[in-house]
C-alpha cells in the first residue's frame, strides 16, 4: 500500500504503548491495531487529530506515502 | 425495528419455503397435463371445450406450447424464492448489506424479466389460437407493472451493489 502508516514508530520514539494510546484517544485497541498494521483503509481526521494531540506530533510524522502498487 | 423483525421475518420464511413446494407442485401438475394431452387427445379436446367443426390440432399444439412455457416459468420462480429466502436470512442474522444479496437480487432482476418475456409469449400463442368458436382468456401477456418490477429490480440491486461498497469502506476506517 502507497501510504504507510508509521504508527509503531511513533509509540517506540514516545516510549507508549498501543493499549495507553487506545484508552487515550477513546478508540478500541482492535481498531487502532489494524490502523498500526496499515490494514485501515481510511483514517477519520477526528482520529488523526485525536493521535496527533496526544502523541505531539503532525499528520506526516504519522503517515508516510511509499511509491507502489495501491491496494485497490 | 424488532417488532417487524420478530413479525416479519418468520412469517416470510415460512411463506417463502411453502411457495417454494408449491412452485414445484404447479410444475408437476402442468407436466402430467402436458403428458396427459398426449396419452388421451380426445378427452382433453372435451374437457376444454373444443368446439365441433374447429380445426383442433393448432388449438392442441398452441395450448402444449404454453404448458411448456409453463414449465420454463418453474426453474425462474423457484431461482427468485430461493434466492429471496436466502436474503431474508441475512436480514434475520442482522447483516442485509453483503455483496451476496446484490448478485442475489441481480439475479431476481433477470428472472423476473425472463419471465415477463415468457408471458408475452404466452399471451401471443393463446391470442393467435384464439377464436369466436374457442375463447381463450389467459392472464397473460405485456404488463406495465412487471416490466416496472423488473426495471426497479435491476436498480435495487446496483443500489445494494454500491451501499455494499460504500459499507465495505466505511468498515475500514477507523
Amino acid at each position: 500500500m502507497p501510504i504507510s502508516v508509521k504508527l509503531d514508530d511513533l509509540l517506540h520514539q514516545r516510549r507508549m504503548t498501543l493499549t495507553e494510546l487506545a484508552e487515550k484517544i477513546d478508540i478500541t485497541l482492535a481498531n487502532l491495531s489494524i490502523l498500526k498494521t496499515g490494514k485501515a483503509r481510511a483514517i477519520r481526521f477526528s482520529t488523526l487529530e485525536a493521535i496527533c494531540e496526544v502523541m505531539n506530533c503532525q499528520p506526516g510524522d504519522l503517515l508516510e506515502f511509499v511509491p507502489g502498487p495501491s491496494a485497490d | 425495528m424488532p417488532h417487524d423483525k420478530s413479525a416479519v421475518l418468520p412469517i416470510a420464511y415460512v411463506l417463502l419455503r411453502i411457495l417454494i413446494i408449491f412452485n414445484w407442485l404447479y410444475g408437476a401438475a402442468i407436466l402430467g397435463l402436458l403428458a396427459f394431452t398426449f396419452v388421451n387427445e380426445p378427452w382433453f379436446m372435451r374437457a376444454i371445450d373444443v368446439p365441433p367443426g374447429t380445426d383442433a390440432q393448432p388449438i392442441m399444439i398452441g395450448l402444449r406450447v404454453i404448458a411448456l412455457l409453463g414449465i420454463l416459468a418453474v426453474p425462474l420462480n423457484h431461482l427468485i424464492l430461493t434466492r429471496l429466502l436466502r436474503m431474508a436470512e441475512t436480514v434475520g442474522r442482522g447483516d442485509p448489506f453483503v455483496a451476496a444479496n446484490a448478485y442475489r437480487l441481480n439475479a431476481i432482476a433477470w428472472a423476473l424479466m425472463a419471465l415477463q418475456l415468457l408471458s408475452i409469449v404466452i399471451g401471443a400463442i393463446g391470442k393467435s389460437i384464439a377464436s369466436k368458436e374457442f375463447p381463450l382468456h389467459l392472464d397473460a401477456g405485456f404488463s406495465v407493472s412487471g416490466w416496472l418490477a423488473v426495471i426497479l429490480t435491476f436498480v435495487l440491486a446496483r443500489v445494494f451493489a454500491e451501499g455494499t461498497l460504500m459499507r465495505e469502506d466505511l468498515e475500514g476506517t477507523i
